[in-house]
């Protein structure tokens, strides 16, 4: 039985165009395109751009979900346009906008400008207070598989945006973290060789912090990395609630460098193993 | 104050009013069933007035009355800050916030100590 809906045909597209040197306001143009099996939407606008629309813009570079450059609106919902296929949408018009709750800055381009200030507010790096091992590392910083599942998940985060795009918090409160940053807050609060809780509190234990979050769960769905964001949020509040009480949870192998002479001496000894194939 | 102690503090609240809430209900409202007396006579003035003159109730409302505004105002604040407005309005509506409920809470910490320590017939 032929399945009908990866057949090659003829779709329409529906493109919320948008020049802020001409126009006063968004408009809708339409175009029918052939498409065929394994289309994405990215392709689909390249082939709109060569043959019908060459003022057309959006925003893309590795094709492939990597980067997180191509988060647009499609069919209502956001997703990465390099990894959306046209015809898994099972629609016959596909409708294609920029993200919501971002500002517009040309076409299928958002400003992406409150994703990077929020990222940067909440200090996404890891915080070590001693200055004297920072400036002469004795070695290095061992971490268990365990103490790395703690946040493993969230250091998926490409920075593609979707997940604001899809909070409706965000949507009626600009100024709320939103879930990419505040996951990230998580990830590096959870991470055993940070010791930043305290510097990163001034900025994320605020009314517009976690506590804000309706847990309405869109960012979790939106991700397409399959990063949770809002269950990051919840494992934030948790911290935040026993630092509060004075219960942080203890950095203990964070002291536990491995001394640079030894790794250089693992480094002589080790050996590759034998070949098995090609002797 | 960090955002979190005024948030775990609006759930910690919840078991008081849970509790206190019930009581008062068992006391005005589910009177026929927990002492026997019609809805009637537990809400008339004198025997509002005999409860009132415990020491436990004066406590107990009081309690009540602060964990119930608490709680309140601050789902109330988390409705309005989330409309979009300048730090300094938010900062506004937090003060504004306090005021109402202290204003609030010292009235009816009045009314209950004005019960607790009304004589009847003099």
């Amino acid at each position: 039985m032929i399945d009908k809906t990866t057949m090659p045909r003829e779709m329409t597209f529906r493109v919320r165009r948008f020049d802020p040197d001409t126009d006063s306001a968004p408009h809708w143009n339409e175009y029918r395109l052939d498409v065929h099996d394994g289309m994405t939407v990215l392709e689909a606008l390249h082939q709109l751009k060569a043959q019908q629309e060459p003022t057309l813009s959006w925003r893309s570079s590795c094709r492939m979900g990597v980067c997180g450059s191509c988060g647009m609106f499609i069919n209502d919902l956001p997703m990465l346009a390099c990894q959306t296929q046209v015809l898994h949408l099972g629609t016959d018009v596909v409708t294609i906008a920029p993200l919501p709750n971002y500002d517009n800055v040309k076409d299928l381009v958002p400003d992406l400008a409150p994703l990077i200030e929020k990222h940067a507010a909440v200090k996404p790096y890891i915080i070590y207070l001693d200055q004297i091992e920072i400036d002469e590392p004795s070695g290095e910083f061992l971490q268990t598989p365990d103490e790395r599942e703690a946040f493993s998940q969230f250091t998926h985060c490409i920075k593609c945006g979707l997940c604001l795009a899809a909070c409706p918090t965000v949507a009626t409160d600009p100024l709320f973290l939103g879930p990419q940053a505040l996951a990230q807050a998580y990830r590096y609060t959870a991470d055993n060789r940070d010791w930043g809780m305290k510097e990163r509190i001034e900025a994320i234990d605020i009314f517009h912090g976690p506590y804000q979050c309706h847990l309405a769960g869109a960012c979790s769905q939106a991700c397409p990395k399959g990063v949770d964001p809002a269950f990051g949020i919840q494992l934030l509040k948790r911290a935040l609630v026993l630092d509060s009480i004075g219960f942080e949870k203890k950095k203990s192998s964070v002291a536990k460098v491995m001394p640079l002479a030894d790794v250089v001496k693992a480094i002589e000894e080790f050996a590759p193993p034998p070949r098995t194939v090609g002797k | 104050m960090r955002e979190t102690r005024l948030w775990s503090l609006h759930l910690l609240v919840i078991p008081i009013i849970a509790v206190l809430l019930g009581a008062h209900f068992a006391v005005m409202h589910y009177a026929p069933v927990f002492y026997g007396v019609s809805v009637e006579e537990a809400r008339n003035f004198e025997t509002m007035i005999e409860r009132g003159k415990s020491v436990a109730q004066l406590v107990l409302y009081i309690l009540l009355l602060a964990a119930a505004l608490y709680h309140g105002l601050y789902g109330l604040r988390g409705i309005i800050r989330e409309l979009p407005m300048t730090p300094a309005l938010g900062k506004f509506v937090d003060t504004s916030i306090i005021l109402l409920g202290l204003f609030i809470f010292v009235f009816g910490a009045y009314v209950t100590w004005w019960t607790f320590s009304f004589k009847i017939g003099g």
